[in-house]
């Protein structure tokens, strides 16, 4: 038997009009007319998408994509121009945490006027009650006007009110970045108990790990259009891919117009003037893999001869940690003196680093390790993603094995 | 429509509990400012009609040899402030309730009916200073429980109205001001501030005007029942309350026809 949807969108398309002078007045109205200048934008179209109940699903595209529009098409907040939707039982969406909160009133009032916006019948919103207050964490609070709250503990109300309202569809949009660590955790946790009680969750967010984490299946969108439909980590992996491919372009055309090396700190004997990330075969790439062998090739023109530099490359992770310092000297090797234009390559082979975006900041020292020559930071930006399409927990594999005993 | 209000009732009243619960909150007199601002103009209508125009209000019920025109006067503007109270707080709530009507779905109507409760309460304390004052004259009569359907009835056709313009609003900002203005004229062409008798010794296209005025309907009935204590010929209070009704059936269907975009709208 085959699993029955929850939510089911048959050719959805959802048109805006755009009116390059919207008359917004009666009076304008009346004296000037209809508008004429009025301009078709298809914010979605022609989307088929089916989510099986239980299931969690994911949207991902670029700004603008529609996928906000498909939630509110999902919710009812807006109708689609033509196609179908159909949802089965009650849709509830965190788009907006905390938009029907009264300043004025209490957290605990605002749970009930919330709730019952969500549909909640008075019994239901009173045994959830304690729950949520509870979940939210602001139980010294709830009897303050939520006016005096900070946008933090706004949001988590919000997001406890929501949550809690057992719904059969959730939708998220863009809140997981909510709170602070542990709320996001609780958070995090708390939509796995949903899916483990067989509710539907669909989700739009940047955070493309976090989905690929989360999400069973994941449908791309593309300036309205679906661009691939299938399990999360391939087209993830497309996705990624294509804005990958867009980035290098972008990248090549910023470094063709940047030549900053005058404004750099150092003596300036030598200046590295070009890095590249490169394959075994010392072809040109934009993205590695773990596990994999790749190089780092960075050009360097010395103004006059040097004794012995320091060629130190910092791996910088996107959450702003160190993850190691690269060094010929550490290594033991002396360039010994070097003249006029040279290439280093520093090859890792079995690339441990796991997947995520790093950054490389180049600095050179003299052979005493005490002059600075040069400082390039942000010289190289790169993304590392895994072959197996699996999420690593930190930023370096450690070689190790396993035992049982 | 009717089992449509009933399953929503909860909503509604979980948007009244909000209004009722945040409109004074601020303020130290709190429901007693409700009352301040019919009460003034009470005070200076009576004052400038009834002694400078030396308006003359009909006979008292109770004693045919006197009159009151303040309690004519309160009688009327009781009324006609329950239609545009109701009219005037209705056509701006999907306004003032945008944000949330942008991101959830439910149903609209639901924050303009439980707004349109608290300025029920308002009413109700009105009519409790209107009761003290017949009490204090000594103008009773059971002819007073006729007052209940009329009423009732004044508010269906008010929030009726009131429902059909919010959406005309919510899309032209500009229509509450043109209403305002709009009610503002139907006060003077509603037998508020004179009696009836004395518009039909002027020109005849003005007594047709107040005479077809609906609100003129609604008002006179309850200068009979409240002031004159005299029964209506029997077809009055059941015509004014179908009226009533179809109004507001009336809108509301309007309403749910024209606010299925709504979140786009706003």
């Amino acid at each position: 038997m085959s699993v029955p949807y929850a939510v089911e969108l048959e050719g959805v398309g959802k048109r805006f009009l755009r009116h390059a002078d919207r008359r917004n007045t009666l009076k304008e109205r009346i004296v000037r007319g209809r508008s004429r200048t009025t301009q078709d934008f298809w914010a979605v179209k022609d989307v088929n998408v089916q989510i099986p109940q239980g299931s969690v699903y994911g949207l991902i595209g670029h700004n603008g994509s529609g996928k906000s529009t498909l939630l509110k098409l999902i919710t009812g907040i807006y109708r689609p121009t033509e196609g179908r939707i159909s949802a089965q039982g009650r849709v509830a969406a965190l788009i907006e945490l905390g938009a029907g909160f009264h300043p004025d009133m209490t957290g605990r009032e605002n749970i009930r006027l919330n709730g019952s916006i969500l549909g909640l019948s008075k019994a239901e919103i009173e045994s959830a009650m304690e729950t949520i207050i509870d979940f939210s964490g602001l139980r010294d609070f709830i009897d303050d006007p939520v006016k005096h709250y900070s946008s933090g503990m706004y949001v988590r109300l919000g997001f406890s009110v929501a949550v809690h309202m057992k719904p059969d569809v959730l939708l998220v949009d863009e809140v997981l970045a909510v709170g602070d660590e542990e709320f996001q955790r609780k958070c995090f946790d708390h939509l796995y108990t949903l899916r483990r009680q067989g509710r539907t969750i669909v989700v739009v967010s940047h955070g493309l790990g976090q989905l690929e984490g989360l999400c069973d299946e994941v449908a791309w969108l593309d300036h309205g259009t679906v661009q691939e439909i299938g399990p999360a980590t391939e087209v993830i992996g497309s996705y990624l891919h294509q804005v990958n491919t867009e980035e290098a372009k972008a990248n090549a055309d910023i470094a063709a117009t940047r030549d900053d090396t005058t404004m750099r700190a150092g003596s300036g004997t030598i200046r590295s003037t070009g890095v590249r990330l490169v394959d075994e075969a010392q072809n040109p790439i934009n993205h590695t893999e773990t596990g994999t062998t790749f190089g780092i090739e960075v050009d360097l023109h010395c103004y006059e001869e040097v004794l012995g530099p320091n060629v130190r490359l910092a791996f910088q992770h996107e959450t702003g940690a160190l993850v190691t310092m690269m060094s010929n000297h550490r290594h033991g090797f002396d360039f010994g003196h070097i003249d006029g234009e040279r290439m280093v390559t520093a090859l890792l082979t079995d690339n441990p680093l796991l997947p995520g975006r790093y950054r490389v900041h180049i600095d050179i020292f003299d052979h005493t390790g005490s002059v600075l020559i040069d400082n390039w930071d942000d010289a190289l930006e790169f993304t590392v993603r895994s072959p197996r399409g699996e999420i690593g927990q930190g930023f370096v594999e450690l070689p190790y094995t396993y035992e049982i005993t | 429509m009717i089992r449509e209000l009933y399953r929503q009732r909860a909503l509604v009243a979980a948007f009244a509990n909000r209004d009722f619960a945040t409109r004074y909150r601020s303020s130290v007199l709190g429901w007693a400012w409700s009352l301040l601002q019919p009460l003034a103009t009470l005070l200076v209508y009576a004052a400038v009609f009834s002694l400078v125009f030396r308006i003359q209000a009909p006979p008292l019920g109770s004693d045919p040899e006197r009159t009151n025109f303040a309690a004519f006067l309160f009688t009327g503007m009781v009324t006609f402030n329950l239609f545009s109270g109701l009219l005037m707080l209705s056509m701006t709530q999907l306004k003032s309730n945008g944000e949330l009507l942008r991101k959830v779905h439910f149903p609209a109507w639901t924050p303009i009916l439980g707004a349109s409760m608290v300025q029920l309460v308002q009413v109700a304390l009105e009519i409790v200073v209107l009761i003290a004052m017949y009490l204090f004259i000594g103008n009773i009569g059971i002819t007073w429980l006729l007052a209940v359907p009329v009423l009732i009835a004044t508010a269906f056709f008010g929030q009726g109205i009131g429902l059909m313009l919010s959406v005309v609003n919510a899309r032209y900002g500009d229509v509450q001001y043109i209403v305002q203005v709009i009610l503002q004229a139907l006060y003077f062409l509603t037998p508020i501030l004179y009696p009836l008798t004395l518009v039909e010794g002027t020109a005849d296209w003005l007594a047709t005007m107040v005479k077809a005025n609906p609100l003129t309907w609604f008002v006179e009935t309850m200068h009979q029942v409240m002031y004159s204590l005299v029964v209506p010929q029997w077809w009055v209070i059941p015509g004014l309350l179908v009226f009533g009704f179809t109004v507001f059936w009336a809108g509301f269907t309007i309403f749910n026809r024209s606010s299925e975009d709504i979140g786009e709208l706003l």
